[in-house]
């Protein structure tokens, strides 16, 4: 008896810490939250721990189009007492890419609650990383979220990729029949000569 | 207790402490039950001579699977038929990776490469030896793209055929891509993005194409591939080979098509003669040999317990290097999969950068390290080895002759790590299929990961059966090759004692293993 109450009370347990579970997270990349709730938006979050502070940084909805405003909120605990940060924090948006560093800053909020929540609006489909930046205990605090806007364009890769190797099978190919018209040639000059 | 512990883990799914789903380990009976065989196949080795070589039978011969053997290897075109519908399957994952859902585990990109091809390809190995190759969609795009025919022998002009250069000509180009292939995989998180998935595998076409363009026959497959040399590493274990009927016919043979092809067949893509072939590593099953041999010499062959031959075979330097790597990136896999893992990484990047990030930083330090120490205990082993021989040898073929014992270690952990994804992670993937893209799907919900858990595609018993015995045959297996390999290494008797060290190793790699299959394993996606 006491040993099925035992196990009934691990599943209920765990029942209860799944309802908050988080697909596989791999280091440094975010994971979509799951819900119970259907009509709960899935959002994305990206956890950290940054100098004495534990840095939770949460976009919803996941799956944003241009035009669609979006929300951030940032929570910051201290790892020691668990107590939150007060002041100001700073959320700033750059691309995601190789070819652009244009950073902009969205804008700076004070704490709401607990924490710190930034709307913002993308006009373009693309890949961006929106960082939450604050100062304590006199050290520059930051943590990043990589965030897709609508579905960028695979035509890019698939043009470089098709076009690499077109341009490459052309060359070898024009190489090749050059040399094999001089080797073909080579005999015949002889014979001339 | 131990009753209620039992139950306990013999659950089918479990929760982690940081409350991430993941599967239950290997329960404490079949761990036992594992110890008991390792014991049992340690004093039985030690105590018995080298096994005589197990006969091979010749599959075309056989009732039915001599049957599909003799249609698939009847015309080429049976096997272009099977390369068009991978390739077909391959272009749809990357269209569904590049322009499909977000959602790792909604998308036919990222389910279809991580969780049943690049975990299936392992586990089929066994049955099928290298098949994955003769079928390989890089290679065949490639092919196809270069030669312009479908099956036929390609004109002068399609390639520079060009020798591959001296410091490219080895396995090294396809270890360092297995190790970068891995950190993508594990730290980079390419597993739950399904458009890197997509724009790796465009790559892997990429570098197939060119390869075939600047070099001579197929050097992709033969140094650059590090899935077809794992493959083919893992395939000297397998039964399933092509191989001479008659070894008198090749000998006699004056054309050798199998080597050079012939107007219309391929020659071998990878430089392999078949009437002096004993390694089944580099064949890539194409079956250009089976198509051209002017007298139908050659075929498929089965051979079981074949560990005697392959505890024969040489090795060089950078082979022996790459079963060094398959050993610890395939423990390192399991290492990453542990409920502690997540935390021990980012404990190392603030300690690392206290100021924030640097968990890729930390990731690659804890990959290096995971690969150094295998590598590290290894060379010490060798080098105890060397110095209790009574005979001097040099270090460096040691290193090299000695590896071989630790192949089975990796393949059977690999199976049995694999076997865990496939059996428990791949439910839902008839749905991936009728809708690849992933079109207007939502995140898997906590119920379908729960039921999931709870319906996996064969009895949780049953899996964990295969796994200890896959762990405990991996042993046996090791100890065979290493006793047949002191028998070779010296001219006066060796003896067990003089190679401890080396058996310290297989010992420990095994128990490492075994521990690992014990432990709770993230759920992927």
């Amino acid at each position: 008896m006491a040993k099925d109450l035992f196990v009934t009370c691990c599943f209920m347990a765990a029942f209860a810490l799944q309802s908050s579970a988080f697909a596989h997270d791999v280091p440094g990349k975010p994971s979509h939250v799951m819900s119970d709730d259907p009509n709960a938006p899935p959002s994305l979050q990206m956890e950290s721990q940054v100098g004495q502070y534990h840095l939770t940084l949460i976009a919803f909805p996941a799956f944003l189009t241009p035009d669609e405003t979006g929300t951030v909120n940032l929570y910051a605990m201290r790892v020691d007492d668990g107590q939150p940060f007060f002041g100001e924090v700073t959320f700033k948006v750059r691309n995601d890419s190789l070819f652009s560093s244009r950073e902009e800053t969205i804008g700076t909020q004070q704490i709401h609650g607990d924490h710190y929540s930034q709307d913002f609006v993308f006009e373009e489909n693309g890949d961006y990383i929106i960082r939450a930046e604050f100062e304590a205990d006199g050290e520059s605090h930051a943590v990043d979220l990589p965030l897709t806007i609508g579905t960028p364009s695979s035509l890019g890769t698939i043009g470089v990729v098709i076009a690499a190797l077109l341009i490459a099978l052309i060359i070898v190919n024009l190489v090749q029949r050059q040399r094999l018209q001089r080797v073909k040639t080579m005999p015949q000059h002889a014979n001339d000569q | 207790m131990n009753e209620w512990l039992n139950e306990y883990l013999f659950s089918p799914f479990m929760l982690s402490s940081d409350g991430m789903m993941a599967h239950a380990g290997l329960p404490p009976v079949w761990t036992l039950a594992v110890l008991c065989a390792m014991a049992f196949s340690a004093v039985w080795v030690c105590r018995r001579q080298p096994a005589a070589h197990a006969p091979s039978s010749v599959i075309t011969d056989w009732r039915i699977r001599g049957a599909f053997s003799r249609w698939a290897l009847s015309s080429p075109w049976v096997q272009t038929v099977f390369r068009l519908l991978a390739a077909a399957i391959f272009l749809l994952a990357i269209a569904a990776g590049l322009w499909g859902s977000d959602i790792p585990e909604r998308n036919l990109a990222t389910t279809l490469t991580w969780t049943i091809w690049w975990t299936g390809v392992i586990v089929v190995v066994y049955f099928v030896g290298t098949a994955w190759c003769a079928v390989c969609p890089w290679d065949s795009i490639a092919t196809w793209l270069v030669r312009r025919r479908l099956w036929k022998r390609g004109g002068e002009t399609t390639s520079l055929g060009l020798r591959v250069p001296r410091f490219l000509r080895s396995v090294w180009p396809a270890i360092i891509m297995f190790v970068t292939l891995t950190w993508f995989e594990l730290g980079w998180g390419i597993t739950v993005n399904p458009y890197a998935t997509a724009v790796l595998a465009l790559s892997f076409i990429v570098l197939a194409t060119f390869s075939q363009l600047l070099f001579e026959r197929k050097a992709f497959c033969r140094h650059f591939c590090s899935v077809g040399r794992t493959i083919g590493a893992y395939a000297e274990l397998s039964p399933v080979s092509l191989r001479p009927v008659n070894t008198d016919v090749c000998a006699s043979c004056k054309t050798l098509d199998c080597y050079h092809g012939n107007e219309d067949i391929e020659p071998c893509p990878t430089h392999l003669l078949m009437g002096t072939l004993h390694e089944n590593r580099y064949c890539t099953s194409c079956g250009a040999c089976t198509f051209s041999c002017p007298h139908q010499n050659i075929t498929w062959r089965w051979q079981p317990h074949r560990v005697t031959e392959v505890g024969e075979q040489n090795l060089n330097s950078p082979e022996a290097w790459f079963i060094l790597a398959l050993v610890s990136l395939t423990l390192f896999h399991g290492l990453t999969m542990l409920n502690t893992w997540d935390g021990l990484m980012r404990g190392l990047a603030a300690w690392i950068n206290p100021g924030g990030g640097g968990i890729l930083l930390a990731f690659s330090a804890g990959m290096a390290l995971s690969m150094l120490v295998p590598f590290a205990l290894y060379a010490i082993a060798v080098r105890s080895t060397q110095a209790l021989l009574p005979e001097q040898r040099e270090f460096k073929r040691l290193f090299s002759f000695l590896a071989l014992p630790l192949l089975p270690l990796a393949f059977s952990y690999h199976i049995a790590h694999n076997l865990t994804h496939l059996i428990r992670e791949s439910q839902g993937f008839i749905q991936v299929l009728i809708n690849p893209f992933g079109v207007d799907a939502l995140p898997l919900s906590t119920a379908e990961m729960h039921s999931r858990h709870m319906n996996p595609l064969i009895p949780n018993d049953i899996t964990f059966a295969l796994q200890a015995m896959l762990v405990a045959v991996g042993f046996y297996w090791s100890l065979r090759i290493l006793q047949r390999r002191i028998r070779l290494v010296t001219e006066t008797p060796a003896s067990w004692r003089h190679f401890s060290p080396v058996l310290v190793i297989v010992v420990t790699t095994s128990l490492l293993s075994l521990w690992l299959m014990m432990q709770p394993m993230t759920m992927r996606m």
